[in-house]
């Protein structure tokens, strides 16, 4: 049961991590415009698309492109999939945080 | 700040939960501070209203004065509320927006509803109809938006609220006018001032 014991290395990087939880916050159905993403999080525009991407890519965002032109407008939101997987890493989280050694190391 | 390097166990905890944290306040209207400017809005402006009746015989109804100025207050209160919402709110879309469409719309055409009808249908009532119209049906419509809020987010502060809000309104229809003024004070202003406590509270306790 590997796949139970380890982080999603998708989900396990700070700024996709960030992401992720943000998203997870709203309401299902709802969803976020990039740029209120991007400045909750205090990211560069590159550097958000660029872990947007990855999440993408994983099925655990979807990304909505409305408008044009000066009223173009990206709006992301959490897939299923993607609190799904975030509720297995939480609880893979917690596992390895139960189980970290009493002398202070944890496993990465 | 740490981007695609790697991370503890202990250091992605503490990264969730603050930008669970962060999420949270930024992305969610704060309910204690909208309470409390309802309840301030409701016990000060209905109080001063009753303040101006008290004593009156026979009952003529407030004073044009006190009427505007109460109307002054519950516009920058509604401002005030608009504005914290609008800025908290802004770039989230889906269910959460269409639903506050609803809930803005049912508050506004029942407001001017009965900011409408009351004056066309003053002279064919009586005083306390009349009273009980214009001062208890804001509470009632008030009431019937907080349950409607609460069936449409699934949440049940709102419900608990507006049930309380119907039942005052209503109690109203036993009172005389002066009364349904205090009334209106009290137990509708208590009832938001008391929400933003217990919510601050709850708040406090979970964070």
């Amino acid at each position: 049961m590997a796949a139970e014991t380890e982080l999603d290395p998708v989900i396990h990087a700070p700024a996709r991590l960030r992401v992720v939880v943000t998203l997870a916050t709203l309401r299902d159905g709802d969803s976020l415009s990039f740029t209120r993403l991007q400045e909750l999080l205090g990211l560069t525009p590159g550097n958000l698309i660029t872990h947007l991407r990855k999440l993408e890519d994983a099925g655990y965002v979807t990304t909505v492109k409305t408008g044009s032109g000066v009223t173009a407008r990206t709006s992301v939101s959490l897939s299923q999939q993607g609190r799904k997987a975030l509720n297995t890493y939480s609880a893979v989280l917690r596992q390895l945080l139960d189980s970290a050694s009493p002398n202070g190391t944890s496993p990465h | 700040m740490l981007e695609d390097q790697d991370m503890s166990v202990q250091e992605a905890a503490a990264v969730a939960q603050d930008a669970r944290a962060r999420a949270r306040k930024e992305l969610f209207i704060s309910r204690p501070i909208v309470y409390t400017a309802w309840g301030l809005v409701w016990l000060f402006g209905y109080g001063a209203m009753w303040l101006s009746v008290r004593g009156q015989h026979p009952y003529t109804g407030p004073s044009g004065v006190t009427i505007a100025v109460v109307f002054v207050l519950a516009a920058f209160a509604v401002a005030t509320v608009l504005a914290i919402a609008s800025k908290t709110v802004a770039g989230i879309d889906g269910k959460s927006a269409r639903d506050r469409r609803i809930i803005g719309s049912t508050w506004a055409i029942g407001y001017l509803t009965l900011l409408i009808v009351a004056p066309v249908i003053s002279n064919s009532v009586s005083t306390r109809t009349l009273a009980f119209i214009s001062f208890a049906g804001p509470v009632m419509l008030a009431g019937l938006t907080y349950i409607l809020a609460s069936v449409l987010g699934r949440d049940r502060p709102p419900l608990a609220l507006g049930a309380w809000l119907v039942i005052v309104g209503a109690s109203c229809a036993w009172q005389a006018p002066a009364a349904i003024l205090a009334t209106c004070a009290l137990a509708g202003g208590g009832a938001f001032l008391l929400m933003a406590v217990i919510g601050t509270r709850l708040r406090n306790h979970g964070s």
